[in-house]
C-alpha cells in the first residue's frame, strides 16, 4: 500500500515541537481522556459487608455510580489497636470479594415465586372465596395439597407479585392460627449477629403472631455443650487480637486459614512474636503449615490426647511439684475445692452429687441452701460454703444480697477463708472409688483398650463428716480428678506409676488410640502447661468444628477445657478457650432481644430448640438405632432410662427442661375461654388438664395431623440444604416430596417402638402446608419451598454486624436499592404483618394465649430442681409450674394491630424494663431518647406515641439506643445493677465512656469499639484485648454454674448416669447405617467403607455460597469428596473420578479429589455443597445426587436435655441437643454410569399423574 | 421499528396483558419486511405457543428456561462479564446511551436485559439498530444456541435477531439437542494449556480439573 491517499496535499497540520523534536503540541479534542477519569469517578462510596453467616465483619467499600455497584474494595480504616499489637487491616477474603457480583448475577432471585400448581388452585379459589377460606379449602383438600406439595422440590415456579404472595402467606397464618393454634407457625433464621435486624424482622413479626422460632446454634452443632455446662455461658471467646497475646497457641480442629482467613495474620504475626504455635487435625489442613508441630490423632478421638495432656500437667505441675499460679487459680476459681458425696455400691464407692449447705447438720431453712454448695476450709479442715455458689446470685426474700462473687469468704459469715484443693492431708479414710470406663469397648473403625472391664477402680482419700441424714463420705473434685486419670498418689490400688503404663489416661494408652507417639503427647503438655506457668496463663486452644461436630463433643471440649483450667489460662488475656464454631456474638445483645422478640409489646416469646423439633418433625425418630442403654454409665441403675431417645426428650419437655413446637396437642387460643367457662383460673385448669390427661402435651403425638408444624418461614438460611441434616427425612415426612432414604423404620422392621410417643402408620408424608423461603439466590431450601420471596443483599439493606472475631459493630448499607422486585427483609415482613393485620378481621381479634416456657437460665427459676429426677406424669412428684414441668403463662395478642405493633416500641419496654442473663434495668431514659430520635407515631391509634421503629435504620437505632454495648448510660446501669448481685463495683468499667452514644451512622463512618457491658465476661479497654472470663477472674464475678465457679465436675444426676460427670475418652457412636447396604446394591464397583467428615471450606463458607460461580471456578466446579490415596486404591476410584457415597440415609453422587492430605478411614466432603449445581444421578436412589446431608440423620444425646437445674437450664441457643454428624460412615464407591436425569424436568409422567 | 418492540414483549414475563396484544404482535411480524419467510414462520409459531394453553403453564415455561441460570440469562452482560467486575461499568456505559437518547429505565430492570435493549432500539432508526445487534451478536448467538438446543420456539426471536445484524443464523441440525452431558460440560471448563498445545489433546475423561472459563 503506498498511503498516497492518506497523505495529505493541500493541507497541513499546526505542529509545534519542543524538546528537540522528542514533544508535539497539540490542539486537539481531548474528550477520549473523559474515559479513563470516569472509571475512578463515583457517586458515592459506601461502607457494607458480607452478612452471608460469617463472623468476619470485615468492612468493605461499595463504589456506586449511576446507580449501579461498579467496584468494590477492602475498606482499611478500623480503629487502630493499643500500642504494641497488629492492626486489624486488612480484612476480608477471597470469598467475600466474589460475593457482590450475586447482585446482577442470573442466578438472583428477582421475583416473588410461586409453585405454579399452588398459584393455580389458590386463583381458582379466590375466585369464589376471600383469602383465609380460599386457604383453607387448599390446606383442607388432601388432594390439592399432595398435588403441589409433591412438586416440592421439581421446578414449576412462576412469578407472582408482593400483593398476591403477601395474601396467601397471611391468609395461610390466619387460617393455622385460627384452627391450629399460633405455635404451628415456625421461622427459622440463624446467626443473628451477621445481619440482626434482618433476623429481628421475621422473629418480630412471629413473636408477635404467637409463632415458633426455632433455635440454630444448637441444631447446626456449633453449640458447645460443655461451655454451659464448665461455665453457665453459651460462648464467650477471644478476639482474634488476642492471639497474638499468647506464648502457646493449639489449634484443635480449627482451620483458622482457612475459615477464618481475615484474623489469620494475628496467628501468623503470634509466631513472629515468639509465640508456640502447634496445629492438631487428622488431615493435613492448611492450618498445619503455618504451625511448629502438627499432630493428628486419628479422626473423632482427640479426647484421648486431651486426658493423657491432663495427666500429665496433673502428675508433674499439681503432683510432683505445685505450681503456685495454678494452685491460687485453680481454689479459686474452678471447682476443685468443692466436695462431692460418695455414694456406696457394694464394696465400692461411686462419685454422687455435690455436697450442699442443706445437707448440714443445722443447715438453714431456707430452700437456697439446696444450692450451695460445700469445701474444706484449709486452715481449720472445717465444712464451709464459701460465696459464690448459685444460691447466692438469688437470695430469697429477707436473705442478704452482695454476696454472689468470688472473694475468698465464707457465705454465711462473711470471714475470709482459704479452701482446699485436697483433703488427702487430712483423709479420714482411702476408699476404691469407681469410674466409669468407655475406651475398651469395640467399634468396627476405631481401635479400642481393653482394660478388663467398663469399670475403673481407684484408691480415693476421702473425709468422713456427719450430715444432717448420718455419716457420708466426701471427697473433693480435685482429689476425684486426679484418681479419674489414674494418677499414682501413693494411695495404692490401680494407677499408672508411670507415663509408660498402659493405663487410662497415660500417654502411653492415648496411643494405642489416636496414634500420636506419646513421647509428643508428653511433649505438648509439658510445652502448653510450663508456657502458662511462665506467662500466668497465657496458653490458648483455638477450637473448632473438628471437635465439635462429633456425637461425644462435649467429652472432647471438657477434656481440653480441663487442661485450660488446671493451667489458670481462662479469664487471661492470651490464654483460654478459643472456640470459632459458628460463631455468634451478638454484641448489643439486650438492645436487640427487645426489638427481636417483641419484648416491647409480649412477653415470654416462644422459642424451641431447634434440633429436637427436626427430630420429631422430620421424623427422624421413627428410624432410632441408638439405644439408650448403650450410652449409659455401667455404673447407673438403666431403669429410670427405658425407652428411645425420642421418649427421653420428651420427658425433657414435660419436666421443663426443653421447650416443645408445638406446645399442647389443643389449639392454645381456646384454652382460656374454657377456663372462664370452668370458672377456673387459666394456669390451674391448664394443670388440671395436664394431669387428668384431658390435656396433652404434643411432643406426645409428632405424629398427630393437630401437632404438626404448618407453615414455615425461612430466611438469611439454607435450612434443607446445607443445614438439614436427614435430608432425605425433611424430604419425606416434612415436606411429602421425593426422596432417596433407603432404610425402614422401626415400624417396618419390627424393632421396639418408643414408650412415650404414639405411633402412627403410615408415617406422614408432607406435614408443612407452605413453606416460604426469602433468599436473593435459588439455594437447595428455595427449590422445596412453596413461595420464594426475593431479598436484598448485602448493598441493598441497612443493618448491623457483629462479631467475636473484633470488638467492634459495622454496618452493612444500602449502596444501590433491591433490584427487581427484591425488598429487604424488614420491608417484607411489614409487608406481611400488613396483610396479616388487615385480613385477621373477623378471623383474630384480641386473644389469650397459652404459653408454655421451659425452666430458663439466668433467672431465679433455675433454682428449680435441686436433686433428683421427677416426672410428674409418672407421679413421682407434683406438677408445679416452673418447678416441676413448664412455666404457664397467658398472653394477649393483639392481631388485628400487629403491623401497628409491629412498627411502634411498645410500652412492655418502659414498664418492665431491659435486661439480659439475669440482670435488669429500668429504660424509660431511653425510650424517651428513642421517641425524639427516631419520632413518635402521630395517627391517633392504638400505638400513638410510642417511638417509631418504621425503616430498618429505625430499627437499628433502637438495638443501639437500648443496649449498654453502644450506649454508654445504659453501660454504667447494667454494671450497677450487676454490683447489687455481686456485692462489688463495677461501673468503672464503663464510667469513661457514659456520655458516649453510638448510632447508626457513626458505624457508617467507621466501625466503633463497643462498650463493656455485664453482658459479656470479657471488656474493651486500652489495656487488654477482649478475652471471655476476664471480668470473673479480676472483676470476682462468678460464672453462673451451681458452684459459681469453673466446673471441672458435674453432678446432674444424668450426667453422673452417662458417665460424662469428670471429661472421659468416649469412641465415636455407631450409628448402623452400612452394614444393612453394604454390597446389596452393587454396580460392579469395589465397595470401602469410610468415615464422613464435613469440613469448611476454601471455596464456600463463610462468606459465600458453593453455586458462586467464581469460587466454583477455583475448585471443580461441582461437589467434590475428598479420599485418601490409599482408600482410592482400593476403590479403584482415580483423581476427579464421579463417584457414589451412600448409606441407610441416603446417597450422594460428586467428584473425588484423591489426596495424601486427607487419612485412610475417612473422606471428607465439605460443608454447604450445592444440590443445584453440576450434580447428576445416583444409581443408588435414581434421583439427583443428593446433598452433603443426604447420608446423615440426627442422633440427640440424652445429657444435652437436661434441664431446670442452675447452669444446666434451657435457654434459647444456650442449651438442648445437638445436630452432630461426624460419627457417620458412608459405603464409597465408583459411579459407573453418569445420569443428569434431564428427563426429569419438566415431568416424569407416571409421578406426575399419581399426584394430580 | 414496532417489530423490535413486539420482540421485546415476546422475550419479557409473560403476561394476560401481551397475550391480549398477540394478534397484534402477530400482526407486525407478518408484515415486517426485515424478516424473511422463515423466520416469519418460527416466530409466528413462537406466538401461536405462547398464545396457548394456560397463562400459568406459560410462566412454568419462561421461569425454568430464563430465570434459573446463566446459560438462558437473558441480561447480555452475564454472558459478556459474567461475575467480573466489569458488568458494573459496562451497565454504566449501556445506562449513559440510553440517557443521551432521552430514556430513563422506568421499571426494576437492568439496562442490559434484552427486553430493555429491543425496546430501546424499536424507539431508534434501522442503521442504529442493526450497529448495536451486531455489536452484540455473538451474545444473541450464544443465547440462540442454547435456545435452539433446547428446542425452545423462544429461539426465533434470536434468530431473526442475528439476521437483522447481518449474522448467519444457527444452523439448528448442528446442535446437537440439549443433554448436559459430563464430557460437554468437562469440554467446557476444562482449563486452557498456558502455553501451546491444541486443546483437542486435552482429555477431559483423564481428569483435568476445571479451573478457567472458556473465553
Amino acid at each position: 500500500m503506498s498511503h498516497f491517499l492518506e497523505r495529505l496535499t493541500y493541507l497541513s497540520r499546526k505542529r509545534e515541537t519542543f524538546a528537540n523534536g522528542h514533544g508535539e503540541l497539540r490542539d486537539e479534542d481531548r474528550m477520549w481522556e473523559e474515559g479513563y477519569r470516569q472509571r475512578w469517578q463515583h457517586d458515592k462510596i459506601v461502607r457494607s459487608t458480607h452478612g452471608v453467616n460469617c463472623t468476619g465483619s470485615c468492612s468493605w467499600k461499595i463504589y456506586v455510580k449511576s446507580g449501579v455497584v461498579t467496584w468494590e474494595m477492602q475498606q482499611t480504616d478500623y480503629p487502630r489497636t493499643r500500642p504494641g499489637m497488629p492492626n486489624h487491616e486488612p480484612r476480608g477474603c477471597s470469598r467475600g470479594a466474589s460475593y457482590s457480583w450475586y447482585l446482577y448475577s442470573a442466578s438472583r432471585i428477582k421475583y416473588p415465586l410461586v409453585r405454579g400448581r399452588l398459584i393455580k388452585a389458590w386463583r381458582e379459589a379466590r375466585k369464589t372465596l376471600q383469602p383465609v377460606e380460599a386457604w383453607a379449602s387448599i390446606a383442607g383438600n388432601a388432594a390439592t395439597a399432595k398435588s403441589y406439595k409433591s412438586m416440592r422440590g421439581r421446578g414449576g415456579f412462576v412469578r407472582s407479585t408482593w400483593d398476591e404472595v403477601s395474601e396467601i402467606i397471611a391468609a395461610a397464618n390466619i387460617h393455622t392460627i385460627k384452627t391450629w393454634g399460633p405455635d404451628r407457625v415456625v421461622g427459622f433464621s440463624p446467626i443473628p449477629a451477621m445481619s440482626m435486624v434482618s433476623y429481628a424482622s421475621g422473629s418480630r413479626y412471629l413473636s408477635l403472631i404467637g409463632g415458633t422460632l426455632l433455635s440454630f446454634y444448637d441444631w447446626y452443632c456449633d453449640l458447645p455443650p460443655s461451655s454451659p455446662q464448665t461455665w453457665g455461658e453459651q460462648t464467650d471467646v477471644p478476639e482474634s487480637a488476642d492471639w497474638y497475646n499468647s506464648g502457646y497457641i493449639i489449634a484443635w480442629g480449627s482451620n483458622v486459614p482457612q475459615t477464618r482467613t481475615p484474623d489469620a495474620h494475628f496467628f501468623v504475626e503470634a509466631r513472629y512474636n515468639g509465640t508456640k504455635v502447634v496445629a492438631i487435625t487428622p488431615d493435613y489442613a492448611e492450618v498445619a503449615k503455618l504451625s511448629d508441630l502438627w499432630l493428628h490423632p486419628k479422626q473423632g478421638t482427640d479426647a484421648a490426647l486431651a486426658m493423657a495432656m491432663g495427666h500429665v500437667i496433673l502428675r508433674e505441675f499439681f503432683l510432683d511439684r505445685q505450681v503456685p499460679y495454678f494452685q491460687d487459680y485453680t481454689r479459686r476459681y474452678t471447682d476443685m475445692p468443692m466436695l462431692v458425696r460418695l455414694r456406696r455400691d457394694g464394696v465400692r464407692w461411686v462419685p454422687d452429687r455435690y455436697l450442699r449447705q442443706s445437707d448440714l447438720v443445722d443447715a438453714p431453712k431456707s430452700g437456697r441452701a439446696d444450692w450451695k454448695t460445700v469445701a474444706v476450709a484449709e486452715e481449720t479442715g472445717a465444712l464451709v460454703v464459701p460465696q459464690g455458689a448459685i444460691g447466692y446470685r438469688w437470695p430469697a426474700e429477707g436473705e442478704a444480697k452482695g454476696r454472689w462473687n468470688l472473694e475468698e469468704k465464707d457465705g454465711e459469715t462473711g470471714e475470709d477463708v482459704r479452701l482446699a484443693l485436697s483433703v488427702a492431708d487430712r483423709r479420714d479414710d482411702v476408699v476404691p472409688v469407681a469410674f466409669p470406663y468407655f475406651g475398651g469397648k469395640p467399634h468396627e473403625h476405631f481401635p479400642e483398650n481393653d482394660q478388663g472391664g467398663d469399670v475403673l477402680l481407684r484408691n480415693l482419700p476421702v473425709r468422713r463428716v456427719v450430715l444432717a441424714d448420718g455419716e457420708a463420705h466426701v471427697a473433693t473434685v480435685f482429689d476425684l480428678l486426679c484418681a479419674n486419670y489414674g494418677l499414682d498418689r501413693g494411695l495404692g490400688g490401680d494407677c499408672a506409676t508411670s507415663f509408660e503404663d498402659d493405663v487410662p489416661y497415660t500417654p502411653a494408652w492415648q496411643e494405642s488410640i489416636t496414634g500420636v507417639a506419646a513421647d509428643k503427647a508428653i511433649a505438648l503438655a509439658r510445652g502448653f502447661a510450663e508456657n502458662a506457668e511462665k506467662t500466668k496463663g497465657r496458653s490458648m486452644v483455638i477450637i473448632g468444628a473438628g471437635m465439635n461436630h462429633w456425637y461425644h463433643q462435649d467429652m472432647g471440649y471438657r477434656s481440653i477445657i480441663n487442661v485450660l483450667m488446671m493451667c489458670g489460662t481462662v479469664g487471661v488475656s492470651g490464654g483460654g478457650w478459643a472456640h470459632y464454631v459458628g460463631q455468634e456474638k451478638l454484641r448489643p445483645q439486650t438492645g436487640w432481644t427487645m426489638l427481636a422478640f417483641a419484648l416491647d409489646w409480649v412477653r415470654p416469646p416462644r422459642q424451641m430448640n431447634g434440633t429436637s423439633f427436626f427430630y420429631a418433625h422430620s421424623d427422624q425418630w421413627r428410624y432410632e438405632k441408638l439405644d439408650v442403654a448403650e450410652l449409659l454409665s455401667p455404673l447407673a441403675d438403666p431403669a429410670p432410662y427405658r425407652g428411645s431417645m425420642i421418649d427421653l426428650n420428651v420427658r425433657a419437655e414435660r419436666m421443663g427442661w426443653l421447650p416443645s413446637a408445638p406446645q399442647l396437642a389443643t389449639n392454645p387460643l381456646t384454652l382460656a375461654a374454657e377456663a372462664d367457662k370452668a370458672g377456673a383460673a387459666v394456669k390451674d385448669h391448664v394443670v388440671a388438664g395436664l394431669k387428668s390427661g384431658s390435656l396433652q402435651m404434643a411432643c406426645e403425638d409428632p405424629d398427630n395431623p393437630a401437632n404438626f408444624p404448618r407453615n414455615l418461614f425461612i430466611w438469611r438460611s439454607n435450612l434443607f440444604g446445607s443445614s438439614g441434616k436427614g435430608h432425605e427425612y425433611f424430604l419425606r415426612h416434612f415436606l411429602g416430596t421425593r426422596h432417596g432414604l433407603q432404610g425402614k423404620d422401626l415400624g417396618e422392621m419390627g424393632g421396639v417402638k418408643p414408650q412415650e410417643v404414639a405411633w402412627r402408620d403410615p408415617a406422614p408424608e408432607g406435614k408443612l402446608d407452605l413453606v416460604v423461603t426469602l433468599d436473593f439466590r435459588m439455594s437447595t431450601s428455595c427449590l422445596y419451598s412453596d413461595i420464594v420471596l426475593p431479598t436484598a443483599t448485602w448493598y441493598e439493606k441497612n443493618d448491623l454486624n457483629t462479631s467475636d472475631m473484633h470488638p467492634f459493630i459495622h454496618p452493612l448499607s444500602a449502596a444501590v436499592d433491591p433490584v427487581w422486585e427484591s425488598r429487604s427483609d424488614w420491608e417484607t415482613y411489614k409487608t406481611i404483618a400488613k396483610r396479616f393485620s388487615e385480613l385477621a378481621e373477623g378471623h383474630l381479634g384480641v386473644e389469650r394465649d397459652v404459653v408454655l416456657i421451659p425452666i430458663q437460665h439466668d433467672t431465679a427459676g433455675e433454682l428449680a430442681q435441686p436433686f433428683e429426677v421427677k416426672d410428674w406424669k409418672k407421679r413421682e412428684c407434683d406438677l408445679v409450674p416452673g418447678v416441676t414441668a413448664p412455666q404457664i403463662a397467658v398472653v394477649e395478642r393483639d392481631y388485628p394491630n400487629t403491623y401497628r405493633r409491629f412498627t411502634a416500641l411498645g410500652p412492655l419496654a418502659d414498664k418492665l424494663g431491659n435486661g439480659g442473663k439475669g440482670i435488669g434495668w429500668n429504660t424509660e431514659r431511653e425510650v424517651n431518647g428513642l421517641g425524639g430520635l427516631n419520632y413518635r407515631v402521630k395517627d391517633g391509634g392504638p400505638t400513638d406515641g410510642r417511638p417509631r421503629i418504621e425503616t430498618d435504620i429505625d430499627a437499628a437505632e433502637t438495638i443501639m439506643y437500648l443496649a449498654p454495648e453502644t450506649n454508654g448510660e445504659v453501660a454504667v446501669k447494667a454494671w450497677e445493677a450487676l454490683g447489687k448481685i455481686t456485692g462489688r463495683d463495677h461501673a468503672h468499667l464503663a464510667r469513661m465512656r457514659e456520655d458516649e452514644k453510638i448510632r447508626f451512622r457513626d458505624i457508617q463512618a467507621q466501625p466503633r469499639k463497643i462498650i463493656s457491658s455485664p453482658t459479656w465476661s470479657g471488656i474493651e479497654s486500652e489495656h487488654v484485648s477482649y478475652t471471655a472470663g476476664y471480668t470473673n477472674v479480676n472483676e470476682l464475678i462468678p460464672w453462673r454454674t451451681i458452684t459459681g465457679r469453673q466446673q471441672f465436675y458435674q453432678d446432674h444426676r444424668w450426667l453422673r448416669d452417662f458417665g460424662e460427670s469428670l471429661a472421659v475418652y468416649r469412641p465415636p457412636i455407631d450409628t448402623r447405617t452400612v452394614a444393612d447396604m453394604l454390597g446389596k446394591r452393587s454396580n460392579g464397583e469395589a465397595e470401602i467403607v469410610l468415615n464422613f467428615i464435613t469440613p469448611h471450606q476454601k471455596w464456600g463458607i463463610h462468606s459465600t455460597y458453593t453455586d458462586n460461580l467464581l469460587m466454583l471456578t477455583l475448585s471443580r466446579g461441582g461437589p467434590i469428596v475428598w479420599v485418601s490415596e490409599t482408600d482410592a486404591k482400593k476403590a479403584g476410584i482415580v483423581d476427579n473420578d464421579w463417584i457414589e457415597l451412600f448409606n441407610l440415609n441416603g446417597a450422594i453422587a460428586a467428584r473425588a479429589v484423591v489426596s495424601q492430605r486427607v487419612h485412610e478411614g475417612m473422606c471428607m466432603m465439605y460443608h454447604a455443597q450445592e444440590k443445584i449445581v453440576n450434580v447428576p444421578g445416583s444409581q443408588i436412589t435414581g434421583l439427583r445426587g443428593g446433598i452433603h446431608n443426604s447420608v446423615t440423620r440426627t442422633v440427640l444425646k440424652p445429657t444435652h436435655m437436661v434441664g431446670g437445674y442452675a447452669q444446666l437450664s434451657y435457654g434459647f441457643n444456650y442449651y438442648g441437643t445437638v445436630g452432630s454428624n461426624r460419627d457417620e460412615f458412608v459405603i464409597v464407591r465408583k459411579l459407573n454410569k453418569i445420569d443428569w436425569l434431564d428427563h426429569s424436568n419438566p415431568v416424569d409422567r407416571a409421578v406426575e399423574e399419581a399426584a394430580s | 421499528m414496532l417489530l423490535f418492540k413486539a420482540m421485546s414483549a415476546l422475550l419479557s414475563y409473560p403476561s394476560e396483558e401481551m397475550r391480549l396484544a398477540l394478534p397484534e404482535i402477530a400482526d407486525i411480524v407478518g408484515k415486517a419486511p426485515l424478516l424473511d419467510p422463515v423466520r416469519r414462520d418460527e416466530l409466528l409459531a413462537l406466538i401461536d405457543e405462547l398464545a396457548q394453553g394456560q397463562l400459568l403453564t406459560v410462566e412454568e415455561r419462561y421461569v425454568d428456561l430464563f430465570d434459573r441460570g446463566r446459560a438462558l440469562s437473558l441480561h447480555l452482560f452475564e454472558h459478556l462479564h459474567g461475575e467480573s467486575r466489569d458488568r458494573g461499568e459496562a451497565m454504566v456505559e449501556l445506562k449513559r446511551l440510553y440517557e443521551r437518547a432521552g430514556f430513563e429505565l422506568a421499571a426494576r430492570e437492568l439496562p442490559d436485559y434484552l427486553p430493555v435493549l429491543l425496546e430501546y432500539l424499536s424507539c431508534r432508526d434501522l442503521a442504529e439498530a442493526r450497529d448495536m445487534l451486531s455489536d452484540c451478536a455473538h451474545i444473541l448467538a450464544t443465547i440462540g444456541r442454547s435456545l435452539v438446543a433446547r428446542r425452545s420456539r423462544y429461539a426465533a426471536v434470536l434468530q431473526a435477531l442475528l439476521v437483522i445484524a447481518g449474522e448467519r443464523p444457527i444452523e439448528v441440525d448442528k446442535v446437537p439437542p440439549v443433554e448436559d452431558r459430563p464430557e460437554a460440560l468437562d469440554r467446557d471448563w476444562v482449563e486452557q494449556p498456558a502455553f501451546g498445545g491444541p486443546l483437542a489433546s486435552v482429555d477431559p475423561a483423564a481428569g483435568a480439573p476445571a479451573a478457567q472459563r472458556r473465553t
